[in-house]
């Protein structure tokens, strides 16, 4: 494989350890044959059709546009099967490992949205799935741990590190390093060694072939912005990518800005990160001084990864897309708006395309089109609202307090 | 000055000896007694020394190094303070070959110029970087055209297969074949394949063969001996530590009896 195919510019690559060097170059032959067969693509699209629900709605926010002044269209990856836009690689990639004789599965989770859809299509398969995820994470996302057990998937207590994503994805690798001969791992998004982020971007283009189709009957037109929250990238590579190549299209990446990149507790790599090698890929990430990996913060377990897919990395350095970032307060608002308006309960992490939708939509027109990708629902979340909302709520009666006195 | 590892790799062939070499995590238990066991592990016969630049992240390692590392950054060791230690040591007579074992990271982060300068300076032999493929190391092999500056070992695993040939080729040092599948540390569990495998390497490779991963006596070996050079001990040699309070003593005598055991199998 030529350097070229295996990078985005200079991001990218294949930083593994020897013994999954061979296996990964299977993984690209089999995928590049499988995508390129037509009975393999209709598969995939008989069980995104019938299994998942799609295709998605593009849903016209009329209340949210109004209360924004412009024209906003929620791309609803919220109403997928499972409740996240992670079905549709897991999907695709599980096709795969089918089609390449592998009998188990092993997937990272952080919000538990990847682990629940990879328990979800081992199920549907007949396969054997082993769930790695964070302490943390488990406590966070109780809820998930329990739909991955109903589902008949091993989930993995992974206590080293940080005791999040980074350290799941940790694990997996080194299972996966392990096991590879039997054992297919998929990951749930557009990171990894090379050509993991090319198969993620591929099973998650769907949203915006979609969406594209979607705006061009309803709009007779392309949207002038399309935007996505960003972890490690894989709604918002699927959101952009067949937008990528419409220069009139902006593309927006909303990163999580914790408590404020200026806290240092925050999950934003395009905001402060430096270009490193982490789990198999160079991209920018979150580091200290002498080069080790930083823990990302964010209130949503979703979007606290301290790397990015390396694509993305590639589209901001090019400038064909822009990355910005919200706080937990800002996502936490656009959440609540967001119920209140339409009635639909984001996921924290979708939250944050939300809030950014309100800051671009100063700078727009109010017959200018944007498209937000809702990647998932908030059911999950419930728990972290609630105790932020009571966290809100001492907070504010303590300031009265001090007030009174 | 000819580089110390194949300097030790010609001696041992000369006096037909199987080289018998260490890992341990530099910075454990601190600065000082790192020091003093590799002055120990240098008197007690161990002809290779690994030291393992702790890492955040490190994937290829199983539990015993990976706690060691995460120790080891808590206590504050990083690059620059083994690169001073390394300076010190050479200072000091120690001549045993050492090799940095890492991540791709570290050393990215420090930059791969100043690092090739500051491991010249230090006395450095050699490099094992485990998420460094061979696809991926031409930045640092540019770096490294310089007099003086540490050989890239190559590792190989029961799975390179048809990879074998082209990762030798130019190869020098050693080559380091993985024993088994998965990440360090997994005693007793080499690949099924094992002595197929290492036979291919030994057959077409120019410079001597060492196995790592999961090895804790000489013992262990004894079905392959024909076939390696040599071995390599990593966890068992933290664990080994670990129990004895990082004594030097006892390092000592652990490596002495690996090493006269490992040439009377």
């Amino acid at each position: 494989m030529k350097k070229s195919e295996r990078y985005y510019g200079a991001f990218g690559g294949q930083f593994v350890s020897e013994s999954l060097m061979n296996v990964l170059d299977e993984l690209d032959k089999a995928f590049e044959e499988a995508i390129h067969e037509e009975a393999f693509l209709k598969q995939y699209d008989y069980y995104m059709k019938q299994y998942v629900g799609r295709e998605t709605p593009l849903y016209f926010a009329e209340n949210l546009s109004r209360a924004y002044g412009t024209k906003i269209y929620l791309k609803r990856e919220d109403l997928n099967h499972t409740g996240a836009h992670k079905i549709n690689n897991v999907i695709g990639q599980i096709l795969l490992a089918r089609r390449m004789g592998k009998r188990k599965v092993i997937a990272e989770t952080g919000a538990g949205q990847h682990g629940v859809a990879t328990a979800t299509g081992a199920a549907l398969f007949g396969m054997e799935c082993t769930v790695f995820m964070g302490e943390e994470d488990m406590k966070r996302q109780e809820l998930n741990v329990f739909r991955m057990e109903m589902l008949g998937a091993q989930v993995i207590c992974v206590k080293s590190g940080s005791r999040t994503l980074k350290d799941a994805t940790n694990e997996a690798i080194r299972t996966w390093a392990k096991t590879a001969e039997d054992t297919f791992y998929v990951i749930g998004s557009a990171v990894g060694p090379y050509p993991y982020p090319k198969i993620v971007k591929e099973f998650q283009s769907v949203i915006s072939r979609e969406s594209k189709k979607q705006i061009l009957q309803m709009e007779g037109r392309l949207p002038d912005v399309a935007m996505a929250c960003v972890g490690g990238g894989s709604n918002s590579i699927g959101m952009f990518a067949d937008f990528i190549h419409d220069a009139s299209v902006k593309l927006i990446g909303v990163e999580a800005a914790g408590h404020g990149i200026a806290s240092g507790k925050h999950a934003s790599a395009m905001a402060l990160g430096k270009p490193g090698t982490l789990h198999g890929m160079r991209s920018y990430l979150l580091q200290d001084d002498d080069g080790n990996i930083q823990v990302a913060y964010s209130i949503s377990a979703g979007l606290d990864y301290p790397g990015v897919g390396p694509e993305h990395a590639y589209l901001r350095d090019s400038g064909r897309a822009e990355y910005v970032s919200v706080t937990d307060v800002e996502a936490m608002d656009a959440l609540q708006e967001l119920c209140r308006l339409e009635g639909i309960i984001p996921a924290i992490e979708s939250a944050h395309a939300i809030a950014y939708a309100k800051k671009q939509a100063i700078k727009m027109k109010e017959d200018e089109i944007m498209i937000v990708c809702l990647s998932g629902r908030g059911d999950k979340d419930v728990h972290t609202v609630a105790e932020y909302r009571s966290q809100q709520q001492c907070e504010a009666s303590g300031i009265q307090a001090a007030t009174v006195m | 000055m000819e580089n110390r590892i194949e300097q030790k790799m010609q001696e041992l062939k000369g006096r037909g000896e199987k080289a018998f070499i260490t890992y341990m995590t530099a910075g454990l238990p601190d600065m000082e007694g790192c020091r003093e066991l590799i002055f120990a592990q240098e008197q007690a016969g161990v002809d290779v020394l690994e030291l393992g630049i702790p890492f955040s992240d490190p994937v290829a390692d199983g539990s015993v190094i990976q706690n060691a590392s995460y120790k080891s950054i808590q206590l504050g060791t990083n690059l620059p303070k083994v690169f001073t230690m390394m300076r010190e040591i050479r200072a000091e007579g120690v001549e045993i070959p050492i090799v940095f074992m890492m991540y791709y990271n570290t050393a990215l982060h420090f930059g791969l110029e100043r690092f090739v300068e500051e491991c010249i300076i230090g006395g450095v032999d050699g490099l094992i970087i485990p998420d460094l493929p061979l696809e991926e190391q031409d930045d640092l092999k540019k770096a490294l055209k310089q007099e003086g500056a540490p050989i890239l070992l190559e590792l190989v695993s029961p799975v390179s297969a048809g990879r074998i040939p082209k990762i030798l080729e130019g190869a020098r040092g050693f080559v380091y074949c993985v024993s088994g599948m998965g990440v360090t540390g997994q005693s007793g569990n080499f690949h099924r394949e094992i002595l197929h495998y290492l036979s291919e390497v030994k057959q077409v490779s120019q410079i001597p063969v060492m196995m790592g991963f999961g090895i804790e006596q000489a013992k262990d070996v004894a079905s392959v001996k024909d076939v390696i050079d040599g071995a390599i001990v990593g966890s068992h040699f933290i664990r080994v530590l670990e129990a004895n309070d990082y004594r030097p003593q006892a390092a000592a005598e652990y490596c002495s009896t690996f090493k006269r055991e490992l040439n009377l199998l």
